[in-house]
């Protein structure tokens, strides 16, 4: 039953993700107006607390009130800063990793939306036919720090200098307000309030533009380009600094003698790791990856690339699953023709 | 404690008998708004029921200061209205603090953060002969993994009273120009075409009357000066958004009683105040031109997408 309603990885996750993106869009309007109170309020995910009907909201919004309103004001004022300080932002962090722990970087590949909403416009793209652009290993290493830079600056950096009166106020929320999830989450609940530019003052102004541009650049670009913010997203580094401490792992063998170097599972690799085709053992888990397993889902090689937690192998390659894969949309995501045949004449592809 | 209330409403006439004299049962708005123009707040200074400036109808305004900035302490101030204590609800109902009476003190009642935070609807009431006058309000402690505090709304505090439905979650406020629901009952029973008058800190007055569910649809005026005049909201909106207080009461009179109950809250600008969509479509706009020349079809990207669809990539295929 469930292997014919999901035959490949790819579907099971596209189905979480579609899920996902209704509960972090829609969710208290479906589950009720408090939901986002009760569920975390610290999601490793871009889902946005400016959609008024989210169902939780992502850690950076939290992270950015709290290094604001409490850790930047009290050092500030010289006061001593005592546990009840940093203990809501050491709450937060801890209720996020509760989250994290279980399905670390997955957050990004399965439930994140905006990540939905970026590869779905992508899949859009390949059935337009419009050109895939892939970084090469020299273009992925420059765009790699940007993500960290975005980190120590919008997240952490001005958040902290605007709670201890060194930069203005208004740069209390610098990521929030240049977020493309912000724009996409609410103009998915129909709600323009977001899109509108603030102009209150020079800095809103700025921010906004920016912001509005940067999600425009976004929606266009993701259609021949696979998860375009993703790449520079703070989140997605700052969850590379948990990324270790999360029994769930993207597993490569240690050594060459069963991997052929064939660069597959580069070509499917929606951010463009090449690590994954090139590197062994922990160095293939890359800080880049977001655990979409379309890796191991395109390693023609039998047990090559794992998911695993704790351990216990959730996913791996094999020959026979590639074979069948291929049949259905090629490792840079183009869709083939002939699959809608098979699929109407034989609905279990797994089963030939 | 009725006693109690009504020994301090007598000293409250008291102090303010020249002004009332003329009255047979000055209710205490009326002992208040009077006191609001007197150069000497006797009410004020026991700490039981500060006049306003914008209205004469109870509320309860909940202020927060120095070390409240951990929000683990707030004051409640009851304005217009002589109470013995404020009434806290917490949206936890079987917790010890489900019900506390806080005690009155000359800044106010201090409200501190019970263990599961979230939120608390607070209640202040006052009784004075056959007169039942109630002021609410709800406040909200962040807290991760809150309760709902439907239940806690929804559970019956006084007589009459006018219950938010919902009551805008955090991150969220009223909002000038949008719709509220409110429901009105009386002795656990909605109160089917009751008459809700409401006033604005910003000078708006409007009536408003319930369904046959007694449920009212309250549309919040914007009635904020262009100028930008008023006060910032404050919170999260980091001073950039203008705020004001609103009050909504209602009156009932049963069984040779009358009661007033109102609840007040803090209401922001329009959401497109300080906005301008023209303005940030352009901006959208301007970033999808500069998206487009990754959407042509060059050449070698169209050979290499033939040789994609071709299959050629898939080594093992055939």
């Amino acid at each position: 039953m469930l292997k014919k309603l999901f035959p490949t990885l790819g579907r099971f996750r596209f189905t979480v993700q579609i899920i996902m993106l209704f509960v972090t869009v829609y969710g208290g309007a479906l589950l009720g107006t408090y939901t986002v109170d009760r569920i975390s309020q610290a999601l490793p995910s871009l889902s946005c607390a400016f959609d008024k009907q989210t169902g939780d909201h992502c850690i950076l919004i939290v992270n950015q009130h709290q290094l604001h309103h409490r850790v930047g004001e009290a050092l500030a004022k010289a006061q001593e800063v005592t546990l009840k300080v940093f203990i809501p932002t050491l709450m937060s962090v801890g209720v996020f990793f509760m989250f994290f722990f279980f399905l670390n970087k997955a957050f990004c590949g399965w439930v994140c939306p905006l990540g939905t909403v970026q590869e779905l416009l992508n899949k859009i793209g390949r059935r337009l036919k419009r050109p895939l652009h892939q970084f090469t290993p020299g273009n992925v290493g420059r765009v790699r720090p940007v993500k960290w830079l975005m980190l120590l600056v919008l997240v952490l950096g001005l958040p902290l200098l605007a709670g201890m009166g060194v930069a203005s106020n208004e740069l209390g929320d610098p990521f929030c307000q240049v977020c493309p999830s912000r724009l996409a989450t609410t103009l998915l609940t129909a709600d323009t309030e977001q899109i509108a530019l603030r102009t209150g003052t020079g800095i809103n102004m700025f921010l906004g533009a920016l912001g509005n541009a940067m999600f425009g650049f976004i929606i266009i670009a993701a259609l021949a380009v696979r998860q375009p913010f993703c790449r520079i997203c703070p989140l997605l580094s700052w969850n590379a600094l948990f990324q270790r401490l999360s029994p769930m792992r993207l597993v490569k063998v240690e050594s060459h003698e069963k991997c052929e170097k064939c660069g597959v599972c580069e070509k499917a690799c929606p951010m463009d790791i090449h690590e994954i085709g090139t590197e062994f053992g922990k160095k293939a888990f890359h800080e880049d990856c977001t655990l979409c397993g379309r890796c191991a889902e395109y390693c023609p090689d039998d047990g090559v690339i794992q998911i695993k937690f704790f351990g216990i192998k959730l996913f791996g390659s094999s020959r026979e699953y590639y074979k069948n894969r291929v049949k259905q949309e090629s490792p840079e995501g183009m869709p083939k023709k002939r699959v809608i045949k098979i699929a109407v004449a034989m609905p279990d592809v797994n089963n030939g | 404690m009725k006693r109690k209330q009504l020994l301090l409403a007598i000293l409250l006439a008291i102090t303010s008998a020249p002004a009332v004299a003329s009255e047979s049962a000055p209710s205490a708005t009326e002992s208040m708004a009077v006191m609001a123009h007197s150069g000497h707040d006797h009410a004020a200074m026991m700490g039981m029921g500060k006049p306003t400036s914008w209205t004469t109808y109870p509320t309860l305004k909940v202020k927060s200061s120095g070390e409240s900035r951990e929000r683990m302490v707030s004051t409640v101030v009851p304005q217009n209205i002589v109470a013995a204590n404020v009434d806290a609800y917490s949206n936890n109902l079987k917790d010890e603090n489900a019900h506390r009476q806080l005690p009155l003190e000359m800044a106010g009642a201090k409200l501190d953060k019970p263990a599961t935070g979230g939120f608390q609807m607070l209640t202040a009431r006052e009784e004075v002969g056959e007169a039942v006058r109630v002021a609410s309000t709800v406040y909200y402690f962040g807290e991760r993994g809150a309760k709902n505090p439907t239940a806690m709304l929804m559970q019956q505090k006084n007589e009459l009273e006018i219950i938010p439905q919902p009551y805008p979650r955090e991150h969220s406020r009223y909002r000038a120009n949008e719709e509220w629901k409110f429901l009105v009952r009386f002795n656990g029973q909605p109160l089917a075409n009751q008459k809700l008058a409401f006033e604005s800190q910003n000078g708006s007055q409007s009536e408003w009357v319930t369904d046959a569910q007694g449920v009212a649809t309250v549309r919040i005026p914007d009635d904020f000066n262009q100028d930008g005049a008023q006060k910032p909201a404050g919170g999260h909106d980091h001073g950039m958004r203008r705020g004001a207080d609103f009050v909504l009461v209602t009156e009932l009179a049963d069984s040779g009683k009358t009661y007033l109950t109102a609840f007040n809250a803090s209401y922001g600008a329009d959401a497109f105040d300080q906005r301008n969509l023209a303005m940030g479509l352009g901006f959208t706009l301007l970033g999808m031109v500069s998206a487009l020349p990754l959407l042509r079809q060059r050449k070698q990207a169209e050979k290499k997408a033939a040789e994609v669809d071709a299959g050629k990539t898939e080594k093992d295929e055939v």
